[in-house]
């Protein structure tokens, strides 16, 4: 029989593609925003208003912007310190813990990988809610995990549903509090009911990535709760409240034994120079920029909620520097009508809101620009 | 010959006549094994003889057949890869050398007669796939006319039973006309086994008392950026809106983290919430000898990220113009009828249950406007009234064939959004489109 004619390289991807894991193969790859002035350009625009990703629209605080002016182009030349030595020290002394207990990332999406790495293997299963923080649920199916999805109960976290998808093959349960998108939260009440139910064997993944927006004194502490409760993970970050989102920096806080299993499936040096010095920084001068952060949220959050409620829309918000709200159109179609008019929402459809919108809360000039767009694209019906 | 678990066969055969033996052998063999019956396994075997006759006078010399036969659901599908080179490629336009004044007829439109669906591809490069399915035979459900007045909350059913999937299909099919259901809501078994093999997703509601409240259904062909959806199908008696509501939400909620970037109608009910979708337009559909258009409705499941496409300056006012209502950013770039070299060749999709047929370019020729004349000639005559044109705005040779298309009596009705390797636009043959 004669050799067929097939393209070799062609033969050779689908080969390799073959023997890719299905859950690989089924995912779907995200797609970041593309730059500011390429989304200008594309939109004619000349200026625009990012309100996508609850950034904090004062920057970092004064001590941070100072490192980050001081920093010197040589230092790059050195790598970072491995595992953030100085940082954990600077968090250690904030929090009153052992600086051992800190394990620090580039960005809290990577301590979620890690953190499944070291805890789930094949056959394992993930719990957490259906409409959260997506990076999650994207960690447990692309490793292969069953995870385990449970629907918001009035747009909040449901303890009771979220302890009877718990299983025998759980690993891990992921919490978001206060919860992205919706902001809503447990109070202390909840959470140590909640943690008193579960199997002591399961890890609790706590991410507080928003809680410096609270002042509330029924928002419970995770620094207070991991004391009491060692399966618990707290999860922080310094790209929300600290303004620093453009140099990843996260970290995890929880009982020594865990955190040195996390530390084996954690890659060292992922942490950046400038990211290291300016947390540092941000923590020792903190105290006057969370003020004034949580002035400008709360100040957007009233006028936004009027504008809704002035439009009768339906909105969600809690704590964080965000808001949700439900349009009569798809949130993909309002999205593409704003940003011809230079404001820029983040969709939820792939939160599982569809049609509803989120904005990130910042200083009035952009709030403003936002309502007169929103407005304009409702009015046009 | 290998055989694998998901219920396929490969060969690999000469194109020598001493194998078409074995060929057919195979076909019936597959036929027999997975119960494709013996009223329905004659036409694969003859899809599989004419196409294996056809083919291997038409590869070049060296080359070999390469035939799967997949049980697909309630189909088994055969199919045939091979290589084409250039000069061989005019031959396998579904309508080459049809010359009805003389009674001759092309094995490939032989072989689509006897069939269910056939389709000719091109993955790339000179490499074709040839396929052909026939579908199994399933009993008639009759449709349930009578819908109870359910009582709320209605909550989806994680992994519906086959019993209940059976009764809200047949309760659909008792309330809504018979082109916005699916086949297999008058065949439940032919539903359930396409569910089962993955080829349709389903969502069933059920009311507190645990009755079928609604039904919604999608499928995501291999390679499509799209999911397409029928319904909502909502079976309480007095139309809750609430049922289509939920039925619609959890549809976008399941397809939301999928690798598809939009959802687009194929079975639009009137149920539709208006408020998720966007209205694309419509195209015309032939239903009982009567021309009704079809509504269509579209939404994006990502924030959409601009894109560029190819047009030619005779179809740029119409894409100005919906790009504008759509409210999508794109860079329009001009591009010339060529015509390249001289032939021309069509992917044809041909669905006679549905006397539709899809076209699709594979190759631009100078021989386009009298290939598309003998392809609308031909398809009209097999029984497919409804004749579209698919064409791919990210290929620049297909978007340079807009003059030849509306030359033909092809008329632009809708743009699909990421619809091809870019936008598509779908093109309607005939004056009802106009």
């Amino acid at each position: 029989m004669a050799t067929p004619h097939t393209d070799p390289a062609a033969w050779s991807t689908s080969r390799l593609l073959d023997r890719i894991p299905a859950y690989v193969r089924a995912f779907e790859c995200y797609v970041p925003s593309r730059p500011d002035p390429v989304l200008m350009r594309q939109y004619g625009l000349s200026h625009l208003y990012r309100l996508n990703n609850n950034e904090n629209a004062l920057g970092p605080p004064p001590l941070a912007r100072e490192a980050l002016a001081a920093l010197e182009s040589g230092r790059t030349a050195q790598y970072p310190s491995g595992d953030s030595y100085n940082l954990r020290q600077a968090l250690a002394a904030r929090f009153g813990k052992s600086p051992e207990q800190f394990l620090v990332g580039n960005g809290s999406t990577e301590i979620i990988a890690a953190v499944i790495k070291s805890f789930c293997g094949p056959g394992d299963a993930l719990v957490t809610a259906d409409q959260t923080f997506a990076v999650y649920e994207w960690v447990g199916r692309f490793s292969g995990l069953e995870t385990r999805l449970v629907p918001l109960r009035n747009h909040a976290l449901d303890p009771g549903a979220l302890l009877e998808a718990v299983n025998e093959r759980t690993k891990i349960v992921f919490l978001c509090n206060p919860n992205n998108p919706t902001g809503s939260w447990w109070n202390r009440d909840t959470l140590e009911a909640f943690l008193e139910s579960l199997p002591a064997d399961v890890v609790v993944v706590l991410d507080e990535a928003y809680r410096e927006f609270t002042e509330d004194s029924r928002f419970p502490d995770g620094m207070e709760v991991m004391e009491r409760h060692p399966n618990v993970l707290v999860f922080r970050t310094f790209s929300k409240m600290y303004g620093l989102a453009g140099l990843r920096v996260g970290y995890l806080c929880g009982g020594q034994e865990l955190v040195d299993v996390v530390r084996r499936c954690h890659i060292v040096y992922s942490v950046n120079v400038a990211g290291q010095m300016a947390a540092e920084a941000a923590l020792a001068d903190d105290a006057g920029h969370i003020a004034a952060t949580r002035a400008m949220v709360a100040g957007a959050r009233d006028f936004l909620r009027d504008a809704f409620d002035s439009l009768g829309l339906e909105h969600v918000g809690g704590i964080g520097n965000f808001i949700m709200v439900r349009t009569a159109i798809p949130d993909t179609l309002l999205y593409r009508q704003l940003m011809r008019q230079g404001v820029m929402v983040r969709t939820m459809t792939a939160f599982r809101f569809p049609n509803w919108i989120r904005i990130s809360l910042a200083q009035d000039e952009a709030m403003e620009a936002f309502v007169r767009a929103f407005r304009a694209v409702l009015d046009q019906g | 010959m290998r055989v694998n678990a998901e219920q396929a066969v490969f060969l690999e055969l000469p194109p020598e006549a001493a194998f078409l033996s074995l060929a057919v052998s195979a076909a019936e063999t597959a036929g027999k094994a997975w119960d494709l019956g013996p009223g329905r396994t004659p036409r694969l075997v003859l899809a599989v003889e004419e196409f294996f006759e056809y083919l291997r006078g038409n590869i070049p010399p060296g080359d070999t057949l390469k035939l799967s036969l997949r049980r697909r659901g309630p189909a088994l599908r055969a199919e045939f890869r091979f290589r084409a080179r250039s000069l061989d490629l005019r031959a396998l336009n579904f309508a080459a050398g049809v010359a009805p004044e003389d009674g001759r007829e092309m094995g490939l439109l032989l072989a689509a007669r006897f069939t269910d669906r056939c389709r000719l591809e091109r993955p790339g490069g000179d490499s074709f796939v040839l396929s052909a399915e026939v579908d199994r035979d399933y009993p008639q459900a009759e449709p349930l006319t009578q819908h109870p007045r359910l009582q709320p909350p209605y909550a989806p059913l994680d992994q519906p039973s086959g019993d209940a999937l059976r009764h809200a299909a047949m309760l659909a099919a008792g309330r809504y006309p018979a082109r916005l259901c699916p086949h297999g809501f008058f065949e439940p078994g032919r539903l359930l086994d396409m569910v089962a093999a993955g080829l349709y997703e389903v969502l069933v509601l059920a009311d507190k008392a645990g009755r079928p409240a609604g039904i919604m259904l999608w499928r995501s062909p291999a390679g499509s950026l799209s999911v397409f959806f029928s319904g909502p199908y909502v079976l309480d008696e007095a139309r809750d809106p609430a049922i289509a509501r939920a039925l619609t939400e959890g549809f976008l909620a399941r397809v939301a983290r999928t690798p598809a970037i939009c959802a687009v109608s194929e079975r639009p009910t009137g149920d539709l919430p208006a408020e998720f979708f966007e209205p694309l337009g419509s195209v015309g559909c032939t239903q009982g000898g009567e021309r009704v258009e079809q509504q269509a409705f579209y939404r994006s499941l990502r924030e959409d990220e601009g894109a560029s496409v190819w047009a030619h300056p005779d179809l740029e006012p119409f894409l100005r113009r919906e790009y504008e209502r759509l409210a999508f950013v794109r860079e329009i770039l001009p591009v010339e009828a060529d015509g390249g070299q001289p032939h021309s060749l069509l992917a044809t999709d041909l669905d006679l249950r549905r006397g539709m047929a899809v076209l699709r370019p594979l190759l631009d020729g100078r021989d386009l406007a009298a290939n598309l004349a003998r392809h609308v000639e031909a398809l009209g005559r097999e029984g497919a009234p409804d004749i579209f044109l698919h064409l791919d705005l990210g290929q620049a040779w297909q978007a340079a064939m807009s003059p030849a298309l509306l030359a033909a009596g092809f008329t632009p009705r809708l743009l699909l959004p990421h619809g091809a390797t870019s936008d598509m636009v779908v093109f309607e043959h005939g004056d009802a489109a106009h």
